[in-house]
């Protein structure tokens, strides 16, 4: 784990440099527009920072490449790496799509075996039931970390949702420093 | 701390597993620092395949070279007697070479894992793929897939039969299975590491598999439970995950928040040079909840970039401050005027600082 003031600075200079390059494409921007640019450009410098070894921040470029006005911040804030990154990105989302496809058609099918299961889920001692809850409560979850994670939704294995989910919360909170301290100096 | 024996062990393995081995070696640092140590993975490997009684494995591990271990067709059969069917193993042994380098064998639980992904790790370095994120992610995959997807789906079926053979083997003599934990304890100590088989559980390579993804799940769940504050208190992996679920949840929200925030207080996005100096000393302070203006002692001049980055924002601010409306303008100017303040007095820094922010705060 990198340490955590590095991070700090990187992201400021990169933020910095994206904000100052929305600022002089545009003038006179309404205050949604402003913390738009803002949101994006600290956003951006986040998942720089990381530089598309992880799953979130190769994400968040993606995304941000989807549209073409940002597409020019992330190539100014990155540099060479935004085509290299954007390569690998465009191949990402059309592998996942098959796989979330063809994960639909095996659960829809696998829905006879589930009120199979919960037949014997009455019958069976506390014990089983407790655990059979827990897991379910595990797998909502982690339904909800993926969408809360971007990217998460092309993670297959949760080793390495939890991994991305850790770097992350580690990303997001240096973040948070960061902009608070910037919020609290002006 | 986690931090240095993670930036110790990544200094150790490649550069493209940086994230993947810090993580890993966060919580296997001893077994990977004894697998460093060890000699070549197919020797480690193959005494793993064996599955031996621990007498046997411990010997086979004092051998001095695994040259000799591997070309010492004499001295194995003599030992292999106890196992059935087990007269193949010359034949095997080039397949074992083979399916370790290529690190197939994720079926193969005992001892596999940190194993394969070291294997793997040399393989991605090796082949230096142009996308190493890419093979980041198909690490994990190969590692948790029961079934190997795809190079040499023949070797995995030969070590399955040979895993079969030992397994009948095993199931004759309840001694070996007690040995096996006993081997599985040694191996703590040995240069390569076992997933330890727990008396009374079965030792087929699925269960270990599985049980071996089940401590690398609760591993990484203790790092997320020290990350998050509040989480090391709660156990259960349900409420663990309900907790950090939250605590991402409340950091996007205060990323929304702070930026709403910042884009009230500026009419233009553009932020002073208060900011701009700071980057210098962040590492010297920790950046708690800092004051800005404090830090600014302009000890060393800025670095040509973030001149450069000046040079533009003056002339911004010239143009600016024709087209802007009134109070604006006066922010502007007083923007302009004290980094020029800062720049030319050193005493006068804080002051100048100070009064620039206590402006800031009269204009808001």
């Amino acid at each position: 784990m990198p340490p955590p003031s590095s991070l700090k600075q990187e992201f400021l200079k990169k933020w910095m440099m994206g904000l100052h390059i929305c600022s002089s494409s545009k003038k006179n921007m309404s205050i949604l527009e402003r913390k738009k640019a803002i949101k994006l450009s600290a956003d951006i410098a986040l998942a720089s920072a990381r530089n598309g070894t992880t799953c979130w921040s190769q994400a968040i470029i993606v995304n941000a490449s989807q549209d073409d006005q940002d597409k020019i911040l992330v190539q100014h804030v990155l540099g060479r790496e935004s085509e290299r990154l954007m390569k690998k990105g465009s191949v990402l989302p059309l592998t996942s799509n098959k796989r979330i496809r063809s994960r639909k058609i095996l659960r829809r099918s696998c829905g006879s075996i589930r009120r199979r299961a919960r037949k014997t889920i009455a019958t069976s001692p506390p014990k089983v039931v407790a655990i059979s809850i827990a897991k379910k409560l595990i797998r909502k979850r982690t339904q909800l970390l993926k969408r809360l994670v971007p990217g998460g939704k092309f993670i297959m294995d949760e080793i390495s949702l939890i991994e991305e989910t850790l770097d992350y919360i580690i990303s997001l909170q240096a973040q948070v420093d960061v902009m608070r301290s910037l919020a609290n100096a002006s | 701390m986690e931090a240095i024996a993670g930036t110790g062990a990544r200094s150790i393995h490649k550069a493209p597993e940086e994230e993947l081995t810090a993580l890993e070696s966060l919580q296997f640092t001893d077994e990977i620092h004894l697998l460093m140590a060890a000699p070549p993975d197919s020797s480690s490997s193959f005494t793993a395949l064996l599955e031996l009684s621990a007498p046997q494995a411990v010997e086979l591990l004092h051998l001095p070279e695994s040259a000799n271990l591997i070309s010492n067709d004499s001295y194995k059969p003599t030992q292999m007697d106890d196992f059935k069917g087990s007269l193949h193993f010359p034949t095997d042994i080039a397949l074992i070479e083979r399916a370790a380098r290529l690190s197939v064998f994720a079926g193969e639980s005992n001892n596999k894992h940190s194993n394969s992904e070291k294997n793997s790790a040399e393989t991605a370095s090796d082949n230096s793929s142009a996308d190493p994120e890419k093979a980041v992610k198909s690490e994990p995959a190969e590692t948790e897939y029961s079934q190997p997807s795809g190079s040499d789906p023949t070797v995995h079926k030969k070590s399955v039969k040979r895993k079969e053979r030992e397994k009948k083997a095993k199931g004759s003599a309840k001694k070996s299975k007690t040995a096996a934990n006993e081997s599985s304890d040694d191996a703590e100590q040995l240069p390569y590491v076992h997933v330890r088989a727990r008396r009374g559980q079965a030792t087929d390579s699925h269960s270990l598999a599985e049980r071996a993804r089940r401590e690398k799940i609760n591993a990484r769940m203790k790092l997320l439970q020290e990350l998050v504050p509040g989480c090391s208190k709660i156990s259960g992996t349900a409420l663990v995950l309900e907790e950090i679920i939250n605590h991402v949840q409340s950091l996007q929200r205060q990323v929304e928040f702070l930026s709403m925030r910042l884009a009230a207080v500026n009419p233009r996005i553009d932020f002073n040079f208060d900011s701009i100096f700071t980057p210098e000393y962040m590492q010297a302070t920790s950046l708690v909840d800092s004051n800005f203006p404090s830090m600014v002692m302009p000890v060393m001049w800025p670095e040509a970039q973030v001149g450069g980055n000046r040079q533009q924002c003056q002339q911004q601010w010239h143009l600016d401050i024709l087209h802007q409306p009134g109070w604006e303008r006066e922010e502007v100017c007083h923007n302009y005027i004290t980094p020029e303040n800062s720049l030319l007095s050193y005493d006068s820094s804080t002051n100048s600082a100070t009064l620039h922010s206590s402006q800031s705060k009269m204009e808001l």
